[in-house]
């Protein structure tokens, strides 16, 4: 199988992935009347707009009237609303994909706009910082770690980190999350409780980003405590595996050092299967970033999704859930690229 | 098949973590079942939000317990109630029924609120009337509240029942006319002009003390035994009053706190177990049963069936479960069997995929090779050398689902998307952080919720890492 097939498979299985979502999205909005309400207020919105110019054009107000009407007609035919839910599905679908969501109902960007294009426009940034930066040091923590504790199986140590592991497995990252602004906001006062900026936000580009990062910390610590755990675990799991294996054993016989052995016949194995459990753990981040934002009030785009929530922001909600989705199938993606440049079995079976 | 759930249970057993996880399963289970059979099952909308239930309470004070750690003398909540009058006389002008409760009051600062209320009262001519007084340990006495209860409505017969529904209540701390009582009796007793607006909200201050310019306030605790008195009159013999209630609002309740509608967090994060552990189980088993079963079926017959489960279970396993969720529970109300639905529509898929690959292995093994040269059917097959084999790893997946799908739920209801008829551990961590007790500094709304959810987690968490060396036998050979 050539690199090219099997990325096609995968990506094809991604865009399974996004076209199901999507499918599930529109069909949910349209079977419980929600994509109605939407549509209406978008119609709605738009003939309200119409009106208050053309009052200055026509003054006979049955004149206004007819000719309202008359848009609003055209309006509800191009959008779909004088058909059934299920026929405009294709429609519909198109317009997630376009993020042709229309706009915020009250939710705001940081100029001002309230188009959901530009929300999350905004906002993605913000989150992928939190992600990413986590992410990295998630991964090189496990790595360290588990490699160190592969070797000591059934010790004294790995019984520690494996119950530790359990316990940053069963900690809900909003609620660490708490407990750190209890701790370093409000007893030891040496991070912010939350937001992105410092009020007022410093000048200059070196201080703000410096003050960004200062913000940063407890999210990303919070990320990182709540996934390094099971990650450690993991690749400690897998790693042991591997070394089990005989020829392990006739590289240690060899007498080649521990060093070149971990390096060289461990690492080498059993790379693939961890960078799988890798890609596997970027879903639980993706929802540890809604929940870690909103605990932080970090306004990315957990937060926004919590906002809308709360404002019952329709438009909001299912684009986010779309950019969700996104997010995550693209850094699938990437994984996916990675692995098959880390495993040669892939390219060259 | 029970062959090896036996010995992964005893291999469970044999590991401290283990037996730790199994204690608490069991501790859990029991104080479930307490829970289940000490509230109503509609305990979420009949009690837990109703506001009624929870008027007598003080609003966001700590847990009683927290006095045993020293401080002042803090006021103990104190509900006065009964329904049988300590004498009753017979008058030229009808009966007067005399209702008394003695308090002892040794703290060091005024009630946090005081509210009187009267249940299910009974008239057959004059309506009744109630006097409500307080005699105080300096031999002063005053009157806060007269009350005439309310005449028959047209067409209505005798005898007439009030408050039999809906109690008679009066939040005494913010009552104009016991703020004008108070006032009165200050000028009378003490020559202090208070203005009874002056006074709203804090006429408890002045009922159990005595005014002090010096003092913060304006009046110094008077401690000593008080005697609140209710009077009630009515003409017919046979009137009655079925429960007369005086709450002395404390800063300290119960075991774990009050929350801001001065709801008992104890009962709630108690009801709170039951719940925890039924989404948690309940998901869990039919996720596995699910998974496991299209597993096997994926397994063994191959062909387009194969093919369909497996794409079908690679596109579902790779959605983000929690944007979906949030989704789906924005959309379709927040319901909980629809949470657990999504819960499972999504889990089962991972588990198939494995399973898959282990009935594969198992199929081509010898043993399976040899029973379907003796001509087993492949039901048998199924039922006497895959399903047993498997057995044990499913078993552990199952254990590793549950605390997934409680922080699920959990993290769910945090972000105001819980079912608002059943309360969970992570709505009321949600209601702390959305009513700002986090940035109050009330602990004991915020840490009791989040310790059950990663007690209850961790107790699954550690079941399954005693499983560990039941799935992986390649750990059994480490440790010899």
């Amino acid at each position: 199988m050539s690199i090219a097939k099997t990325l096609a498979i995968r990506g094809a299985t991604l865009l399974g992935v996004l076209f199901a979502v999507l499918v599930m999205v529109a069909v949910t909005l349209g079977a419980t009347g929600f994509s109605d309400r939407m549509l209406t207020a978008i119609v709605g919105e738009e003939v309200r707009g119409l009106r208050q110019g053309l009052a200055q054009t026509i003054r006979d107000s049955d004149e206004l009237e007819r000719v309202l009407q008359e848009r609003r007609q055209q309006l509800e035919e191009s959008y779909g609303l004088n058909r059934e839910w299920y026929l405009r599905l294709p429609q519909m679908i198109g317009r997630v994909i376009r993020l042709d969501m229309g706009e915020a109902r009250t939710l705001q960007s940081g100029e001002g706009s309230r188009r959901v294009t530009d929300l999350i426009r905004e906002r993605l940034p913000r989150t992928l910082l939190l992600v990413t930066t986590a992410t990295v040091i998630t991964a090189i923590i496990g790595l360290l770690l588990g490699v160190k504790l592969a070797t000591r199986v059934g010790s004294k140590t790995d019984r520690l980190v494996s119950l530790l592991a359990a316990t940053s497995n069963a900690l809900p990252a909003w609620w660490a999350g708490i407990l750190l602004i209890l701790l370093f906001a409000f007893e030891v006062r040496i991070f912010p409780s939350g937001g992105l900026y410092s009020v007022p936000p410093p000048e200059g580009g070196f201080d703000r980003l410096q003050d960004l990062l200062w913000h940063a910390t407890l999210p990303v610590i919070t990320l990182v405590v709540v996934s390094a755990g099971s990650w450690t675990y993991v690749v400690r799991t897998m790693v042991m595996n591997v070394a089990q294996e005989d020829f392990v054993t006739v590289a240690r016989a060899k007498g080649l050092p521990e060093g070149v052995v971990t390096r060289r016949h461990i690492l080498r194995v059993a790379a693939p299967p961890i960078l799988t459990s890798l890609i596997l753990g970027l879903a639980s981040s993706v929802g540890g970033a809604i929940l870690t934002e909103t605990v932080f009030n970090w306004p990315g785009m957990g937060r926004l999704y919590y906002d809308a929530i709360l404002s019952v922001d329709e438009a909001v909600v299912v684009a986010l859930t779309f950019m969700f989705t996104l997010v995550y199938v693209a850094a699938r993606l990437i994984l996916e690229v990675l692995y098959i440049m880390v495993d040669p079995r892939v390219r060259y079976l | 098949m029970r062959g090896g759930l036996r010995d992964a249970l005893k291999e469970l057993l044999s590991s401290a973590t283990g037996r730790v996880g199994v204690i608490f399963l069991i501790i859990m289970v029991g104080v479930s079942l307490y829970a289940v059979a000490a509230n109503p099952l509609d305990f979420g909308s009949r009690l837990w939000n109703n506001p009624a239930v929870w008027a007598d309470n003080p609003e966001n004070v700590p847990p009683a317990w927290i006095s045993l750690f020293g401080g002042s003398n803090r006021v103990k909540h104190s509900v006065l109630e009964t329904s049988t009058p300590r004498e009753v006389r017979q008058t030229p002008a009808g009966q007067e029924s005399a209702y008394a409760f003695d308090l002892d009051y040794p703290f060091d600062e005024a009630p946090s609120f005081t509210s009187f209320s009267i249940e299910d009262v009974t008239y057959s001519s004059r309506p009744t009337t109630i006097t409500l007084s307080v005699t105080r340990p300096d031999g002063k006495s005053l009157t806060l509240l007269r009350h005439v209860v309310p005449a028959p409505r047209p067409g209505e017969t005798y005898p007439v029942v009030r408050y039999r529904d809906s109690p008679f209540r009066v939040y005494l701390t913010g009552d104009t006319s016991v703020a004008a009582e108070v006032s009165r009796f200050l000028q009378e007793e003490f020559f202090v002009g208070v203005q009874p607006h002056d006074l709203a909200g804090r006429v408890d201050q002045a009922i159990f003390g005595i005014p002090d310019a010096q003092a913060v306030g304006g009046f110094q605790v008077l401690k000593g035994r008080y005697r609140i008195s209710v009077l009630a009159r009515s003409q017919d013999p046979l009137d009655s009053i079925g429960k007369v209630r005086f709450v002395l609002g404390g800063s300290r309740y119960g075991l774990m706190g009050t929350d801001s509608t001065g709801r008992d967090l104890a009962r709630g994060l108690l009801f709170g177990f039951p719940v925890a552990l039924t989404i948690g189980l309940v998901t869990a088993i039919l996720a596995t049963a699910i998974g496991t079963a299209t597993g096997i079926v994926s397994g063994y017959t191959g062909g387009k069936t194969d093919i369909a489960i497996q794409r079908l279970s690679d596109i579902l396993s790779n959605i983000p479960l929690l944007p979906i969720l949030l989704f789906l529970a924005f959309v379709l109300g927040q319901k909980l069997w629809i949470v657990m639905a999504v819960l499972i529509i999504f889990g089962w898929p991972g588990l198939t995929i494995v399973v898959r690959s282990m009935v594969l292995q198992i199929r081509s093994g010898q043993l399976v090779e040899a029973s379907v040269a003796l001509g087993a059917s492949p039901r048998r097959i199924m039922a006497r050398h895959i399903i047993p084999q498997i057995a044990p790893f499913v078993f552990a997946q199952m254990i590793f689902f549950v605390p997934a799908a409680i922080l699920a739920e959990a993290g769910l209801s945090f972000l105001g998307l819980g079912d608002p008829s059943i309360p969970t551990w992570g709505q009321i961590l949600d209601q702390g952080f959305r009513t700002d007790a986090v940035y109050a500094g009330y602990w004991w709304w915020i840490l009791p919720p989040g310790i059950l959810i990663v007690a209850t987690a961790l107790t699954f968490a550690l079941i399954a890492l005693g499983m560990e060396r039941v799935v992986d036998p390649r750990l059994r050979m480490a440790r010899q």
